[in-house]
């Protein structure tokens, strides 16, 4: 199905659709450990009108924390003085939780998807870039720092008209050739969402869960 | 789990304690509501709704918060945006007009306003149909515009009785739940979930009475069942992770079920999740007892309240922190543009709505790059214009320097139209600017080997650019422009000065056609005497003269050729012409427009539109004046436009090497002849027309 397409690492307005709906649906049911969220297909609004053709995926409110404080999985670190108590309330700290929205926007130009990402703290405040590269693992910087293709842009969201953070998608066509390459031509351009997330996920540190790619 | 290190609850029973919700206003949220005080409210701080998104805690170790993103602002009526993670929640939003204003609100007495609605809802049902209006928040704010700042206060009001609300018990649900029964409520939520008509419903019942499945139902449905037993279970969506505090929606909800349910003591369910799936571990089942308050269903009664977020224990209200969101993260690529238009969009709060699209969509050609030129175009740009382009043939010499404000003394000898540019950029880097060197072709001065191509060129310039500043240094050369506008019936503003008077119009619409036929080519031909509103035409620059253009410079002394002029008078002139083109392009009809007279004719919203401004600074006069094209006008006549379309460049380059061709063309010779003709409008100043030029 829409072999030909495919093959060169790009997709069409139609395959992406249909990929973004076999990602979220893959997604749902498997057991996601890191506790986070599912991926959401959001169609786009022209005048409050939900769009039947055009719209993104969305990934929001994956919660990352303590850049400052040790490591993420530590038991025992709130120390009292991060619990006001009151009355009738308590209140915890969140002052080490930052709040990540991932978008995955289809590229008419590159006819590849690209991710579109915002960092927020738990107050609202929008993230630097300085401060999202603090919270990412080093497997990531690394490849950030390394990579030809991995350079990170504020750019304006296609659908939201503001400016988000983006992974540039150039050579993404070049690298999703050499990696659906390997995959079965079995609805290579349904499981294509799923294998660019694996390159892609890692370099903004989103742990994707393997089940992913295992075939039901 | 519960942090080691921390306080430990008293033991059961105890007073009902909750964690507190947090709000997480995005930044975006804050500069949505930035254009929307500066593009849409303006004055206005009436209290706005607004849509916050509730979502249960999805995370082991976070508590979930209410957010704040740019479609909480999206009228209620017209917002259909929610999902399972964004339960949309009323709030009201009171941005007031300045910090003061914000200070001075009265916190406690919103709070309870706030409050009070909550009780309304309960007392009344709206509760059943509307569940999300038990969380119902509280936005005060001040945005900063000029700072990019916003200035915000949160709540999420909680009614507080005299009657105390106790906890009995609390357990992790999949410890008090059977295995079976773990799994059947955990099935049930799951499909109460992923419903897109259940999913943003905060608060539901869960029917545990039957012993095969657990059924989970809306609060509207309520009546229907009464009878189905004890075995219920209140369950809300709870934003907080804890596991020895319930969330904060607990308090209103036990409130509800009590005043309205008549219930004494709850079963309540806090749902949490883990990614997108119920966790029952995290989740809680406890039972609350609240005696019945007395006094709260008085219609008066106004309840007390908590909930101002943030608010420390011990703290007076006043000193609690402000919240604060800096926008200059923002956009910075935008930030500067918006400074420099914030004066023209805050015109609009109570002056008239300047239309900052259409100006900075327009292009404007300037022709001249002199003193008016240089004044012309800062002022356009000050007044949102973002497409300049600027045709010069001269080049700055030392004397310009101090005259024309744009040049420094590093640009003598540089040709303007190539000096222009950058300064116009260092003043507004959004410009868009294109300047071109090049002599406007002149009829009756000495003829350059370039000639037929700028003639070209200027055709091109006008037919491409939306209005037309003649700002030449003389008389005859703003001839072929004006016969170019009157063609292609575009705007165009002529400024113009003398030793101590001045003068600003704008041209009046080009000839319409006389509709005949259907034959395009024939219709261009047939000139009507109106315009294509079959009005009668204003006139042009022309059109009080009698006389062909001519060699205006080369026979004339010194002082006569650079017309000695006031300093100052090009700044007066230019701020008219500026200003006359923003009120003609705010106008309804545009070029069609009929000329205003000061004193007889009522203003519009951005003031009158003459046809002509005449001004004298020696005698402190203004005038304004009104004249309709001349039939044998020059350059806007239909016998010149009818032959300029016939004959093109070859017509023009005729006027160019023998003027007076155009006095024969239009009758000017006969006229004169005739010798009894009279002035139009202008009778008092009737001869210095020529004698107007800048430098």
């Amino acid at each position: 199905m829409g072999g030909s397409s495919v093959c060169d690492g790009t997709l069409s307005l139609d395959e992406f659709n249909a990929s973004a709906k076999a990602l979220v649906t893959k997604w749902s049911g498997i057991d996601v450990d890191n506790a986070l969220p599912d991926w959401e297909w959001r169609p786009c609004r022209k005048m409050g009108v939900p769009s039947e053709t055009e719209g993104f995926v969305a990934l929001e409110g994956v919660y990352r924390i303590g850049a400052g404080s040790q490591s993420e999985e530590s038991d025992d670190d709130p120390v009292p003085d991060d619990v006001v108590e009151h009355d009738t309330w308590v209140q915890s700290s969140r002052d080490n939780v930052h709040l990540y929205d991932f978008h995955i926007v289809y590229s008419f130009s590159y006819k590849v998807p690209v991710l579109y990402f915002q960092g927020l703290q738990s107050g609202g405040q929008l993230l630097t870039l300085d401060e999202i590269k603090k919270d990412l693992p080093s497997h990531s910087l690394q490849l950030l720092n390394e990579s030809k293709w991995t350079f990170i842009t504020r750019e304006e969201h296609p659908h939201l008209s503001r400016p988000w953070f983006t992974l540039h998608p150039c050579g993404t066509s070049d690298w999703m050739k050499l990696l659906l390459h390997k995959l079965g031509d079995k609805d290579r351009s349904l499981q294509y969402l799923s294998a660019w997330l694996s390159v892609v996920g890692q370099a903004v540190g989103l742990k994707i869960p393997l089940k992913l790619y295992c075939n039901s | 789990m519960a942090p080691k290190a921390e306080v430990r609850p008293r033991p059961l029973p105890r007073p009902l304690m909750v964690e507190a919700i947090t709000s997480c206003v995005e930044t975006p949220f804050g500069e949505a509501l930035r254009l929307l005080k500066l593009d849409v409210l303006g004055t206005d701080d009436s209290p706005i709704p607004i849509t916050g998104y509730y979502t249960p805690c999805t995370h082991p170790k976070v508590s979930g918060s209410l957010r704040l993103s740019p479609e909480s602002l999206v009228p209620p009526s017209a917002n259909s945006f929610g999902s399972r993670n964004y339960c949309p929640v009323p709030g009201t939003l009171i941005n007031t007009n300045n910090i003061r204003g914000f200070q001075n609100l009265d916190v406690e007495y919103l709070l309870r306003e706030e409050a009070k609605k909550i009780l309304h809802d309960i007392m009344s049902g709206k509760i059943e149909e509307g569940p999300s209006l038990l969380l119902r928040f509280l936005v005060i704010s001040f945005a900063d515009l000029k700072n990019w700042k916003i200035y915000y206060s949160v709540a999420f009001p909680s009614l507080v009785f005299k009657s105390e609300m106790t906890l009995l018990s609390l357990r992790s649900a999949s410890l008090v739940l059977s295995q079976e029964k773990a799994k059947s409520l955990s099935k049930s939520l799951k499909e109460w979930r992923s419903s897109n008509e259940t999913t943003v419903l905060p608060f539901f019942w869960v029917d545990m009475s039957s012993d095969s499945s657990i059924v989970i139902r809306q609060l509207k449905d309520w009546k229907d069942c009464q009878d189905s037993g004890q075995k219920l279970l209140f369950g809300f969506y709870d934003n907080g992770y804890r596991q020895d505090y319930p969330g904060w929606a607990l308090r209103n909800y036990i409130a509800f079920l009590s005043l309205r349910w008549k219930m004494e003591k709850v079963q309540f369910l806090c749902y949490r999740e883990r990614g997108s799936e119920p966790d029952l571990e995290k989740s809680l089942i406890g039972e609350a007892s609240f005696p019945p308050p007395h006094g709260w269903d008085d219609s008066d009664y106004v309840p007390a309240a908590i909930g101002w977020e943030g608010e420390k224990p011990g703290d007076g209200r006043k000193e609690k922190k402000l919240k604060e969101i800096n926008l200059e993260s923002m956009s910075p690529e935008r930030r500067d543009e918006e400074h420099q238009l914030l004066h023209l969009k805050l015109m609009g709060w109570r002056q008239f709505p300047v239309d900052l699209k259409k100006l900075s969509s327009f292009r404007c050609l300037l022709l001249g790059a002199g003193t008016l030129g240089c004044e012309v175009s800062r002022l356009l740009m000050t007044w949102g214009v973002r497409k300049l382009t600027v045709v010069d043939g001269g080049h700055v010499s030392m004397s310009d320097v101090l005259k024309q404000s744009l040049y420094v003394d590093k640009d003598c000898g540089v040709p303007r139209a190539t000096a222009i540019v950058p300064h116009l950029k260092e003043r507004c880097p959004a410009v868009d600017v294109e300047a071109i060197q090049m002599e406007i072709p002149t009829p009756g001065n000495p003829v350059s080997t370039s000639v037929l191509d700028d003639c070209e060129r200027l055709q091109t310039l006008v037919a491409s650019s939306n209005v037309v500043f003649l700002l030449t240094d003389t008389w005859e050369s703003r001839w072929f422009p004006t016969l170019l506008c009157a063609n292609e019936n575009k705007m165009a503003i002529t400024a113009a000065l003398g030793y101590d008077s001045y003068f600003a119009m704008r041209h009046g619409a080009g000839p319409g056609t006389v509709a005949e036929g259907s034959d395009m080519v024939a219709a261009m031909s047939k000139l009507s005497a109106e315009d294509v509103l079959g009005r009668q035409r204003l006139g042009c620059y022309f059109c009080n003269d009698v006389i062909a253009p001519v060699d205006s410079v080369s026979n004339r002394t010194l002082d006569q050729q650079c017309t000695v002029t006031r300093p100052g008078l090009a700044s007066i002139a230019s701020g008219h012409a500026a200003d006359l083109f923003t009120r003609l392009l705010n106008h309804p009809d545009g070029i069609h427009a009929p000329g205003d007279i000061a004193g007889t004719n009522s203003e519009g919203p951005s003031g009158l539109l003459p046809h002509q401004i005449r001004g004298s600074v020696s005698q402190y006069n203004l005038l304004t004046l009104m004249g309709y094209s001349s039939s044998s006008c020059i350059a806007c006549s239909n016998a010149v436009v009818r032959e300029y379309r016939s004959r093109g460049l070859d017509f023009v380059m005729q006027v160019i090497n023998e003027p007076t061709y155009l006095e024969d063309l239009t009758g000017l010779t006969e006229l004169m002849k005739s010798a009894d003709y009279s002035r139009v409008e202008w009778v008092d100043e009737a001869d210095d027309d020529e004698e107007f030029a800048d430098m």
